[in-house]
């Protein structure tokens, strides 16, 4: 569904993001994990067209949308979670899930699916972004996102300052929504959540793909036990 | 009494007029300095189509019609470079074209019509509003900025495009996440407020003539609403241009004129020092 | 295409930090007085040509005033970055100031214009320090400082008793000595010129030079080096303020009578904006190239009346969009680069 390759990106002329390749197959939720600096978020704010790469290409349901704008990329059925949220700070729950459907028109089933989803929604429907807890503005982040009813959702790093049970939430809700057809592509830095709930991960260190494998594969190998998982002697990752 | 419905007058005519530049500016980053000269220049469509044997509607159609057009095409030339910028250099470069911009449409005005002034006159007497006699001309006027400010309202509020809209003055990164294109937006906002300028020129040329040479003091006025409401926010321009109205009709009435246009520039600064957002703007 | 650290978000329009003069920085005191003195020389020569026409010493001397103006912002926004949208309510400060002080209060010509001066150099600094204190970024001190400049306007034409309003006023003091004839102002005023050339030329040599180039460049980067960034954001203010006042008074008393169109925003803050845009912002003698060259064009259109207005908005919108670090650098750097290729190698910076 998705296919990146030889992808780099960066800022004033500087890469972060080194020849990355990596893909998504429809139906899977494949994670990206590095640690911070890594390059994720990066990778991801040029991949979803709010940077514009320096090489690469991008390729989304077969179509090209390397470098095209975030506006595009959004109406084609692919969604971004950024890690800042950009939620409208001023504008109801209501409202922004309303937003989140744009340009079509809003779906009152689509709607209701997000809400059951995320209960904590319904109840503050007609509150302001603005006073709503942290763990709130994410679950409105994601909801917002699939109003749209998107085949690809790509987050970056949504457990950022969760607590772990609201963190733990968002991702069952994901693997609900899993299940009635959504592929997901997520990064994190907090790996075992992620390692749970994808099938498929690659490891981003200082902007170069390293490592790649099956969540089994990768949470035996002994340099992300130590990296990323805090078990064993520090050994350093190669690869 | 009369002071304070002389104020609330002119206070919705100034709240309107901040509108568009705010919206402009909020949605935008964009600080359109030639806003007074939009407003001149569709005043004089009107007065040129009256003086050639249109009626006054489709006159002040035609005014409404051009002052759209001007800011499309304010869209489509003079700011296609500003685009390219952001932030603060867009801010700066918006503001320094759209002088040089106010420079030739003063010059070419002043220059060609240096006597020419739009007066609408609005027949019949006097009606007494709380005791106080009240022009016609002022009513009207009066009566057609509540119900395009509430027109606004309804727009930006309950339609889904007016919605759009305002996401993208909330947060630009996030409306481009769900797929709001921020430069359609801008120019939908730009010919609004060309729209805007033109109606408060046509609805002040009620109360009092609008000429050639008011293209700045328009400016100056509509920017310090505009900074005293806060930028973006259309009710904030309303709140904004109603106190101000009002300071301004009774300082001018009791201490001067001058005094009274220090007192609002001294407003302005002041919101600027203490409040750089505003009454109702959003805070950084 | 000098390799300096430049930030992303400064505007492209501070662009020419003098880079002529930044590669003789490390050389001494004579190499910046040889083109000082060259330009002060040329300058001197004007009145053998127009020196019978009262009306052309007339212009020379108000071009030189806008020379005197156009480096006291430059110094202001040039070297330090703020958008002191106030140029001609500063010096109308000095002008007002001392003309009130002389005529009104009755102090030597003299005493009136140091007075002047200083009010306006307080000003300018207070300006300063409460943009700075407030965190005004560019956009915000324009606002306020145009705020000021309507202000002051609004003041002048209010306090008619002393200023004359609209219709402006008369200055007794100085109409019996030289001030008032016809070749002696301007070389009054070229001498202000050239001293002002001098301290800034002096300061763009110095750690506050030094300060101010770090700061315009890149703020945080200069905070991390250790600049205080508002500190000498107000040192420039205040020179800058200096030089408006001073020049501003100066010229009044060689005028002899004073209207709110003598210091207006449209008639000095925008055709110093010109000046500066063509002859480059932050350079040394861009002022004078400006100056010259907009005193001389301005005499041109003069017969054009109120459509001069339309030359100088077309002229603002070519100036800053398409030569954003001005002609005069453009235009060095292509000789330069031309130059460097005529003789076979590349001449870095």
């Amino acid at each position: 569904m998705l296919e990146v390759t030889g992808f780099s990106a960066g800022y004033q002329g500087n890469d972060v993001v080194h020849e990355v390749a990596f893909h998504v197959d429809p139906g899977e939720a494949v994670m990206i994990i590095g640690s911070n600096g890594a390059g994720k978020t990066t990778l991801f704010r040029a991949m979803c067209g709010l940077l514009s790469p320096s090489s690469g290409q991008v390729l989304f349901e077969g179509d090209h949308i390397t470098g095209l704008p975030a506006e595009r990329i959004a109406r084609l059925g692919m969604r971004f979670v950024s890690a800042e949220r950009h939620l409208f700070p001023r504008m109801t729950v209501q409202e922004n899930l309303l937003l989140g459907a744009y340009p079509g028109r809003p779906d009152p089933e689509t709607m209701s699916v997000v809400l059951d989803l995320f209960p904590r929604l319904a109840e503050r429907r007609r509150q302001h972004v603005g006073t709503m807890s942290g763990g709130e503005q994410q679950m409105l982040a994601v909801g917002r996102a699939l109003m749209s009813k998107p085949r690809l959702l790509v987050l970056d790093e949504p457990s950022t300052g969760l607590a772990p049970l609201l963190a733990q939430a968002t991702y069952e809700a994901l693997g609900v929504l899993r299940q009635r057809g959504l592929t997901v592509l997520v990064a994190e830095q907090q790996v075992p959540l992620a390692m749970a709930f994808c099938d498929r991960g690659y490891v981003l260190e200082n902007g170069f793909i390293r490592l790649e494998g099956t969540s089994e594969e990768l949470a035996e190998n002994p340099g992300i036990r130590s990296a990323y998982l805090g078990v064993g002697d520090g050994a350093m990752l190669d690869g | 009494m009369a002071n304070i419905l002389d104020g609330l007058v002119l206070g919705l005519q100034f709240g309107l007029l901040a509108t568009g530049l705010t919206l402009v500016y909020g949605l935008g980053g964009v600080l359109n300095l030639a806003y007074g000269q939009m407003a001149v220049t569709s005043a004089m469509m009107v007065t040129l189509a009256m003086d050639a044997g249109v009626p006054a509607l489709p006159a002040a159609g035609i005014g409404l019609l051009g002052g759209g057009l001007l800011g499309l095409f304010l869209d489509q030339t003079i700011l296609r470079p500003v685009y390219r910028l952001h932030d603060e250099p867009r801010v700066l470069l918006s503001l320094l074209l759209t002088l040089g911009v106010s420079f030739i449409v003063d010059g070419f005005l002043i220059w060609r019509y240096p006597l020419k002034a739009l007066t609408l006159h609005i027949a019949g007497g006097a009606v007494e509003i709380l005791g106080v006699p009240m022009r016609r001309g002022s009513l009207v006027a009066s009566a057609i900025t509540l119900i395009t400010f509430a027109g606004l309202f309804v727009f930006l509020q309950r339609t889904t495009l007016g919605r759009a809209v305002r996401s993208v003055i909330e947060d630009e990164e996030g409306a481009r996440l769900v797929g709001i294109y921020p430069d359609r937006m801008l120019r939908l906002i730009l010919v609004l407020s060309g729209v805007l300028a033109a109606l408060v020129a046509i609805t002040r040329s009620m109360v009092t003539p609008v000429n050639t040479t008011s293209g700045l003091s328009i400016t100056v006025f509509a920017l310090i609403v505009t900074v005293v409401g806060g930028l973006g926010s259309v009710a904030g321009a309303l709140l904004a241009g109603m106190i101000l109205g009002i300071v301004s009709v009774v300082a001018a009435d009791f201490i001067g004129s001058y005094i009274s246009l220090i007192i609002l520039l001294v407003a302005a600064a002041v919101t600027i020092l203490i409040r750089p957002a505003g009454l109702l703007g959003v805070k950084e | 295409m000098s390799g300096r650290l430049s930030s992303e978000s400064g505007p492209s329009l501070i662009g020419g930090s003098g880079d002529l003069v930044e590669a003789r920085s490390s050389r001494s005191l004579p190499v910046l007085l040889i083109p000082i003195g060259v330009v002060g020389a040329a300058l001197a020569l004007v009145p053998l040509w127009i020196g019978d026409s009262r009306v052309l010493m007339g212009v020379a001397v108000l071009g030189l005033a806008f020379a005197c103006y156009a480096i006291g912002f430059n110094v202001i926004f040039g070297s330090t970055g703020q958008l002191f949208l106030c140029v001609g309510a500063l010096a109308g400060i000095g002008g007002y100031g001392a003309a009130i002080l002389a005529d009104r209060v009755g102090l030597p010509i003299t005493v009136s214009i140091l007075v002047a001066t200083l009010t306006a150099t307080f000003t300018g600094g207070l300006l300063s320090f409460v943009a700075v204190r407030r965190s005004l970024g560019v956009i915000f001190t324009g606002i306020v400082t145009l705020i000021f400049t309507l202000s002051f306007d609004a003041l002048l034409l209010g306090l008619s008793g002393l200023t004359g309003g609209d219709t402006g006023r008369l200055i007794d003091s100085g109409a019996d000595t030289f001030l008032r004839d016809q070749i002696a102002p301007y070389y009054l005023m070229l001498a202000l010129v050239l001293i002002f050339l001098l301290i800034h030329g002096l300061l763009q040599r110095s750690h506050i030079g030094w300060a101010f180039r770090a700061l315009r460049d890149n703020e945080v980067a200069a905070e991390l080096a250790g600049v205080d960034v508002a500190r000498y954001r107000v040192y420039g203010a205040l020179i800058g303020a200096a030089m408006l006042g001073l020049a501003g008074s100066t010229y009044a008393f060689t005028e002899g009578r004073l209207s709110p169109t003598t210091y207006g925003f449209g008639q000095v803050d925008v055709v110093v904006l010109v000046m500066l845009a063509f002859g480059g912002i932050g350079t040394l003698f861009g002022p004078i190239a400006g100056a010259v060259t907009f005193t001389i064009v301005d005499e041109i259109l003069i017969e054009f009346g109120q459509l001069r207005q339309v030359a100088y908005g077309i002229l603002i919108i070519v100036l800053f969009l398409r030569l954003p670090r001005g002609v005069i650098p453009t235009v060095a750097s292509l000789w330069r680069r031309v130059r460097g290729r005529c003789l076979g190698f590349q001449v870095f910076r």
